[in-house]
């Protein structure tokens, strides 16, 4: 095949892309290596072609997209509308963080408001706050205190008042056994309980006696016992 | 998105050579994008190649409106160099990130005409292979290849009369 320098041109394209046929890139080699023109020209070409090939796109501008958004969808609610230190400025107003911020500042209000009642502008000083703190715990720790020790006092009384009935019961009862308490000549000085059980069923007068008694005196102790834990109680409040 | 204004960006770029100018192209570009989408079929050709279409058009239509203003701002076409350097787009962070043969390829590709910068820009810089290159060109194969055939070895001479070599 007769090549020439114009069919290198031509075909060069061709040649690089491997797309010519077998007897075209052999007519094409042996031009190319014999001309130095061309051997130049296909050099070139083919470092060109690579280079543009490899060749990192343009980095465009980082604002282009948003612009194009704003464009094309309307203007935006800015993600990252503050730039540096007050990027974090919009991210406040969203309803999660807006409640945790008003209730921090109600219970900073409150705290103020309950250490500062009585100071004035010098309550604000963080001494006074501190001493109004330390005094509103020591007041909270004498209060428990005195509420414990006159819990103590209650309970003390109440069981106190609970066993005294049956030991009170005891003493009641001798006298209503003193008429038979002394012992007949001939007969033993102590019967047996047993005896003694009977006999007190044989006797109903003594019996409703002793009945008689224990009953006011447990009423008697009821009242007291109220009075005196209502008195408690009420010393305690 | 980010893909899709890159490639956009980048082909009017190496169009234009202009930074504020490609920024306003590339928006105008996805604004008619937005309009048109429901005329898109995707029968007719993949998404990106039909971006580029559009582009490419909106960049002849670029092209026209500012010739006039090219041909008696003769100097940008001379001193291609002083338009990078005194632009005011081109920071210098830009410069430092264009490297220095993307800044050779774009000096060399502002000599080319509008007909065969296109066809290389979407052959070798976008990636398109010929039958999408057709596509957006809208001409035969035949012309396809022709275009990007003289438009590389255009190049390289232009890049070696500046006393560039891409090597």
């Amino acid at each position: 095949m007769d090549w020439n320098c114009t069919l290198t041109e031509e075909r060069l394209s061709d040649y690089l892309e491997g797309s010519l046929l077998p007897g075209e890139a052999a007519a094409f080699s042996a031009h190319a290596s014999g001309c130095v023109q061309c051997t130049q020209l296909v050099a070139q070409v083919k470092m060109l072609v690579s280079r543009m090939q490899q060749a990192p796109p343009v980095e465009e501008p980082r604002h282009l997209a948003g612009r194009i958004l704003d464009a094309t969808l309307g203007p935006r609610e800015r993600e990252h509308s503050g730039s540096g230190m007050f990027a974090w400025l919009p991210s406040i107003w969203q309803p999660r963080f807006a409640m945790g911020l008003v209730t921090v500042a109600a219970s900073i209000l409150i705290i103020f408001h309950a250490s500062a009642t009585a100071g004035g502008k010098t309550a604000l000083n963080p001494v006074n706050m501190f001493r109004a703190a330390n005094r509103q715990v020591h007041l909270a720790y004498a209060h428990g205190a005195k509420f414990v020790n006159g819990l103590r006092v209650v309970y003390e009384i109440q069981s106190r008042l609970t066993s005294q009935p049956e030991t009170m019961s005891e003493p009641i009862s001798e006298p209503a056994r003193a008429p038979n308490a002394e012992p007949r000549p001939g007969q033993p000085a102590q019967p047996p309980a047993s005896e003694q059980r009977q006999k007190s069923q044989s006797i109903p007068h003594s019996g409703r006696r002793h009945t008689h008694g224990a009953s006011e005196l447990a009423a008697l102790s009821i009242i007291s016992r109220e009075d005196l834990t209502n008195g408690a109680i009420r010393s305690i409040l | 998105m980010r893909r899709h204004t890159r490639r956009v960006y980048n082909l009017c770029y190496r169009f234009t050579g202009n930074a504020a100018s490609s920024e306003d192209l590339s928006q105008e570009v996805f604004l008619r994008i937005y309009r048109t989408l429901p005329s898109y079929r995707p029968e007719q050709g993949a998404f990106p190649t039909w971006l580029t279409s559009v582009t490419r058009n909106l960049l002849v239509d670029h092209y026209r409106r500012t010739r006039r203003d090219r041909l008696t701002d003769s100097i940008e076409d001379a001193m291609p160099q002083l338009e990078e350097k005194h632009s005011p787009a081109r920071t210098p962070d830009r410069l430092a990130q264009a490297s220095e043969l993307s800044a050779q390829l774009q000096r060399g590709l502002a000599r080319l005409s509008p007909e065969l910068r296109e066809a290389v820009i979407l052959r070798d810089l976008q990636g398109l292979d010929y039958a999408e290159v057709q596509k957006v060109l809208q001409v035969p194969e035949g012309t396809v290849k022709s275009r990007i055939n003289r438009g590389r070895i255009e190049l390289a001479r232009v890049l070696e009369e500046m006393g560039l070599r891409p090597a």
